[in-house]
Formats: C-alpha cells, sequence, structure tokens
C-alpha cells in the first residue's frame, strides 16, 4: 500500500468538474511528476490534496498513511506529514517569516503554548533554517520581512522550498515551482530538493514543463489531460513529451 | 441628575481655579445648555448610535475617593496619575524641572502658568463644536499641562494615567501639551475604569501645540470599561518644519465618537495619525479624522485599522482638505476594517476637499473578513484554524502598531491586544 493513495478522485470548482477520477500512488522514497497543459486540473489536485476549500470533493478518496483524509482539516494534513508548495505564494502582512516557520514548527511537534519542552528552540530552530538558507540562497534577513512581502517571484518559490525543509514533510507536492522561476533559481530549488531526497520522502511534482526534471529525476512521469491521468510511466514519457508536446492526446503544443 | 451651574463652580473650587479659567467654564456650561444634541440630519452623526445615552443621568464629577492606582511604566521621565476628578499627583525627573520642563495638573497649571494655558486652552479643541464639547469644557475633571522649553529633548516618554471608579459620573479629562521650538519627546495618555452596570461619560480629550521644528509622538489608550460613553477631540496643531505623530488606541468603552484632527500651519510641517481601533460585542466606535493642510508643502500620512467582533460596529469618516493656497502639499489616507463576525459592520467613508491642483493625494478604504487565501496559507503548514486567525488579526494590527512612536507604548499596546485576542 502507497503512503500517498489518490483513486478515482473527483473535484468540481463552483460547479464545474475538474477531476474527473484521478488514481495515482505516491510513496516515500518515491519522485512522481504529474504533467499537463492548461487546464488539465494538475493544481486542483495539489490543492485538493491539502484541503483548499474552494474545491470539492465529488467522489473517490485519498488516503495517506493508511487514513482517509478527505474529512481533515488543512492543518491536520500538513501536521500528519503532507506539504504543498504553492503555483502563486501569497504576501501575508504583519507576520514574519520567523514567527510564521517557529509556529507551523511547534504545531507539529504538538507545542500549544503550554508545555514548552515541546517547543522548537532558537538554536534547533537555526540548526534546520541555516543550511537550507545557504543551499537555497535566501538571505537571512528575510526571516525577519513579512511573509513573502517585497520577495520576488524567484524569492517565494524558494521560501516555499524552505518552508518544505523546515516542515519536513513525508509527501511533499510541488505546484509548478519552477513555473516563472529563472535558471539560477531552479538550480537551488532542485539543489534542496536532491539534497532532502531519500528514503523518508516522497515528492508530487507539478509541472507544465520538463526543463525542472532535468535537475531533478523523476521515478515515475504521470501525464494529465483534461483531468484525468491518460499516461503514466518512467522518465521516458518525458522524453517523449520534450519531442512530441501535449498533441497526441489532442491538446495544442505547450 | 442633570449637569448644573454650582457643579461648575463646585469642580472649579475642587481645582482651586483662577477666576479666568472659572469664568471659562462658565461660559462653556452656557453654551452646554444652549446647544442641542447632534442631529441626525447631520453628516457627522448620520451613522451615530447613541444607545440610550442620557445626559442627565449622570454625577457633574466623581468625587476624590483616594489615591490613583499607580500602574507601573517603566523608564518614565514623568508620570501624572489622576483618579476620577482629583487633581492629579506628578512625578517628574529633576533634571527635567531644571531645564525648565513644566509637568503639572492643569488647574495647577493654569494658576502658575498663566501666559502657556490662558490662549491655547480649549483653542483648538473649542466648547462650541458641539454639545458634548461644551460639557467637557464646561466640567472637565482635570488633566495635565505638560510644556517642554525649546530644543529641550527628552528620551523616556511622560505618561498620563486617568483613572475612573467608572460608575455614572462624567470623567473628562484634558491634556494640554505645549512644544518649543525644536523640542523633542513622546507622551503617553492612559484611560481606565473598571466595566461596571452604571454608564459613564468620559472624553480624554488632546491639546497639542508644536513649535517650529518641535518633533512629538502622542499615544491615547482608551480602555475606559464597557459602560463609558466616551466623546474626545484629539487635535494637534503643527509649526514649521513641526512632526507630530498621533496614535490612537481605543479599546474600552461600550461607545466611543472621537476625532483625530491635524491643523498644519508651518510649511514643512508633517503629521503622521495612526490608529488601532478593536470592537467587540456590542461596542460602537464612531471615528471622524481630519488632515487639515492651512498652508503649502505640508505632509500629512494617515492610517487608521480596525477589527470587529461580535455585533460591534465602526463608523470612520477621514476629510483630507487642502486650502487654495497650500501648493505642494502631501496627504494620504487608509482605513482598513478587519471584518471578524458576520453580524459586525464597518462603515468607511474617505473624503477630499482640494481647492490647490499642484499637490499629491491618496486615500483609500477597504472593509472584508479574513481572507480566505491567507488562512489556507497558515493552515497548510500545519497551524490550527483559531491560531492562524489569531495571527493574522495581529499581523494587521502589526503592521501599524510597529508604527508607535516609542518602546514602552509599542508593548503595552501589544499586550492589550493579544489579551483582548486571547
Amino acid at each position: 500500500m502507497a503512503d500517498l493513495e489518490i483513486r478515482d478522485l473527483r473535484v468540481s470548482v463552483e460547479g464545474r468538474e475538474i477531476l474527473k477520477g484521478v488514481s495515482l500512488d505516491v510513496s516515500k522514497g518515491e519522485v512522481h511528476a504529474v504533467m499537463g497543459p492548461n487546464g488539465s486540473g494538475k493544481s486542483t489536485l495539489s490543492q485538493t490534496l491539502l484541503g483548499h476549500p474552494g474545491y470539492k470533493v465529488e467522489g473517490g478518496r485519498v488516503r495517506f498513511k493508511g487514513q482517509d483524509i478527505l474529512e481533515l482539516t488543512p492543518d491536520a494534513r500538513s501536521r500528519l506529514g503532507l506539504f504543498l508548495a504553492l503555483q502563486y505564494p501569497i504576501v501575508v502582512p504583519g507576520i514574519t517569516m520567523n514567527n510564521f516557520l517557529r509556529t507551523a514548527l511547534n504545531a507539529h511537534r504538538g507545542y500549544d503554548g503550554k508545555d514548552k519542552s515541546k517547543s522548537v528552540s532558537p538554536k534547533e530552530f537555526r540548526t534546520l533554517v541555516e543550511p537550507y538558507l545557504e543551499t537555497l540562497r535566501i538571505d537571512r534577513t528575510f526571516l525577519s520581512r513579512y511573509i513573502n512581502e517585497g520577495f520576488s517571484g524567484g524569492e517565494k518559490k524558494r521560501a516555499e522550498i524552505l518552508q518544505m525543509a523546515v516542515l519536513q514533510p513525508e509527501v511533499a507536492v510541488l505546484d509548478e515551482t519552477d513555473s516563472g522561476l529563472d535558471i539560477d533559481s531552479i538550480k537551488y530549488v532542485s539543489e534542496a530538493i536532491n539534497k532532502m531526497r531519500g528514503p523518508e520522502l516522497g515528492v508530487l511534482m507539478i509541472t507544465h514543463y520538463t526543463r525542472i526534471l532535468q535537475f531533478i529525476k523523476p521515478d515515475y512521469v504521470h501525464v494529465m489531460v483534461a483531468g484525468q491521468v491518460v499516461e503514466s510511466g518512467g522518465a521516458e514519457v518525458a522524453d517523449r513529451l520534450e519531442r512530441e508536446g501535449y498533441a497526441q492526446w489532442g491538446e495544442e503544443v505547450a | 441628575m442633570p449637569f448644573t451651574k454650582e457643579s461648575v463652580e463646585e469642580i472649579a473650587s475642587l481645582h482651586e481655579e483662577p477666576d479666568w479659567l472659572r469664568k471659562r467654564r462658565r461660559e462653556a456650561f452656557d453654551v452646554y445648555e444652549r446647544l442641542d444634541l447632534p442631529s441626525k440630519i447631520d453628516e457627522e452623526w448620520r451613522r451615530v448610535d447613541f444607545k440610550g445615552l442620557k445626559l442627565d443621568g449622570f454625577r457633574s464629577f466623581e468625587e476624590p475617593d483616594g489615591a490613583a492606582p499607580g500602574l507601573p511604566i517603566e523608564g518614565a521621565a514623568g508620570v501624572l496619575r489622576q483618579r476620577g476628578s482629583a487633581p492629579g499627583k506628578v512625578e517628574l525627573d529633576p533634571e527635567l524641572a531644571a531645564k525648565g520642563v513644566v509637568f503639572l495638573p492643569l488647574s495647577q497649571g493654569a494658576r502658575e502658568h498663566r501666559d502657556l494655558v490662558e490662549k491655547r486652552l480649549f483653542s483648538e479643541v473649542r466648547a462650541d463644536r458641539d454639545k458634548f464639547a461644551a460639557v467637557h469644557a464646561a466640567l472637565f475633571s482635570g488633566g495635565t499641562l505638560l510644556y517642554v522649553p525649546d530644543f529641550v529633548e527628552i528620551e523616556e516618554p511622560l505618561v498620563g494615567q486617568y483613572w475612573s471608579s467608572g460608575g455614572g459620573a462624567a470623567v473628562l479629562p484634558h491634556t494640554l501639551i505645549v512644544a518649543g521650538k525644536g523640542a523633542k519627546f513622546n507622551y503617553l495618555d492612559e484611560f481606565l475604569s473598571p466595566s461596571l452596570d452604571e454608564p459613564a461619560l468620559t472624553s480624554g480629550s488632546a491639546e497639542i501645540f508644536l513649535g517650529e521644528g518641535a518633533q512629538v509622538g502622542y499615544v491615547a489608550l482608551q480602555k475606559w470599561g464597557r459602560h463609558a460613553y466616551q466623546f474626545a477631540n484629539q487635535r494637534v496643531h503643527v509649526g514649521k518644519e513641526a512632526t507630530a505623530r498621533l496614535f490612537n488606541v481605543t479599546l474600552g468603552s461600550r461607545f466611543a465618537k472621537v476625532r483625530v484632527e491635524a491643523n498644519l500651519q508651518g510649511p514643512g510641517g508633517m503629521a503622521e495619525l495612526k490608529g488601532i481601533y478593536f470592537a467587540s460585542e456590542d461596542q460602537f466606535f464612531d471615528f471622524h479624522t481630519l488632515q487639515d493642510h492651512q498652508v503649502g508643502q505640508t505632509t500629512s500620512d494617515l492610517l487608521f485599522k480596525g477589527a470587529l467582533r461580535g455585533t460591534s460596529r465602526t463608523v470612520y469618516a477621514g476629510l483630507i482638505r487642502i486650502e487654495k493656497d497650500s501648493a505642494r502639499s502631501d496627504a494620504y489616507q487608509a482605513n482598513r476594517n478587519l471584518l471578524l463576525s458576520k453580524q459586525a459592520k464597518a462603515y468607511s467613508i474617505p473624503m477630499l476637499e482640494i481647492i490647490n491642483n499642484d499637490v499629491r493625494c491618496t486615500h483609500g478604504a477597504t472593509v472584508g473578513p479574513i481572507d480566505a487565501e491567507h488562512l489556507f496559507y497558515l493552515e497548510s503548514r500545519g497551524i490550527p484554524k483559531s491560531v492562524a486567525q489569531r495571527m493574522i488579526v495581529q499581523g494587521f494590527f502589526g503592521e501599524v502598531a510597529d508604527r508607535i512612536p516609542f518602546e514602552q507604548a509599542r508593548r503595552l499596546v501589544a499586550e492589550e491586544l493579544e489579551a483582548r485576542l486571547g
């Protein structure tokens, strides 16, 4: 049984069905790429996995570590070990990155403001953050700024990966982390993800382009078109996509 | 028990006030008797809900009943404590007194420094503005005179603490601040009372005068009890090249009608007007602000942020006025409201009155609930919804609270907000 099991998932947004029965298995130690043209439902899949309130599950199920998670709130899914790097990270005014990261990490540790022994110490926090600040080329001063405020597009995406490094999920969903990135940022992000890669981490990498796959080699590639997975295979699927585009599934070449 | 001429005499005697001030109280009382309650036809009062306010239901002042409780403020350069309508007690760093700094209960200031007080008192906050300003001028229960001479700079803040036992009386403190040329200091007014059943009438008005090049920070922290009706006017007169930073924090009272106004009278003058309000249950707050650019090359920057819970209601109305000859002025005004319950209502009404075109003016208003995307972002990182909501509200206020001009007040406000967010 896979750590993350998606079965026949059907999801609608504002009454329109976007996912029309998606099934995928992701286990720790594996890197999966989900590729597809715009509008194929890739982002719907990622947002639904974390329980975004704008997406309505019409059918199917999602199990994570043997637990049905569709009834869980987003924060409970996160604490269970699921992570989502947003396609468009947003600015949240007045909350520093530092406060955000520490509060999130404390929540994962079960610290609710009472039992101090469960809270992350400043030293431990530094030990977790510092190496990834370096890998991701994020200046330390970013931590005292408000969440994503004044960050460039690339910096926002890199900050998402920093959050992932701090929270150490078991399965991470990366929603078009590569889109809109300059080549340097893609390298830094890939370097950080490759550093985390290992038997304790599963990755579901959603992408439009094959470019990032040169840096992060996937074990499995799935093609999603019009709300369904139309093909699954190894890295060779991406190679074919690179040459032929999505035309073979009746889609315009991206 | 209506307010009477006799009570005016009584409070003047209690404070041993000079004849000129006694006379001024009497005149204000005549105005009070002459004026009607503001009409709902008047735009400023259209949305004001008096909620059963009975002006003749209050005792005229709160009889002296012991010393004001000391509330510790670390590292203040001077503290004035006043309980009810009894004259306040002052502590001032002797070094400052030696430099000519005057920090006194207002009535004592009127006796000993007539030159400072007579021409300024109720000149910016006028008694005839409305019936509530009139009763404040007629029956003000004391307050503070602070005078900082030319070029004197004070590192630590001065503090006024007003305490009312909270039941049934009018408690109407008045702050008069005079900053000499190039003077630099910060001041905190704190207003407190317990929440009792009996309604009280309160104010907390301030007149602040800045001489050329003066730099003054003023914070008013209103924590009157939940049965208080507050009517207050806080107004600053900004001279040439002077910088005023006014910060209003409204948390208490059942009802608050507050005006915060900057009268920009000297070129190069700058007024920063900031505000925080947090209304819950059935509280009603109404803020009217004025950025009055009387001369050119003046700057004003206003940001009022409020959060609402329960069935509370708030009104914000702000006017930027730029006079005909006030070219090259720069004015900014924004009001942001966060609705934390479906029943709460916030009205926001920005207004511009610009008679000169060579100016830069920006204004904006927002009213809305917590952004669902903000909430999802925090939740998706494992932060429970209730904690995420609290962080977002704290962050919402934090953006403006970080602009409180001095550390002691910043900390105090942060603690108050945290306690209220619970």
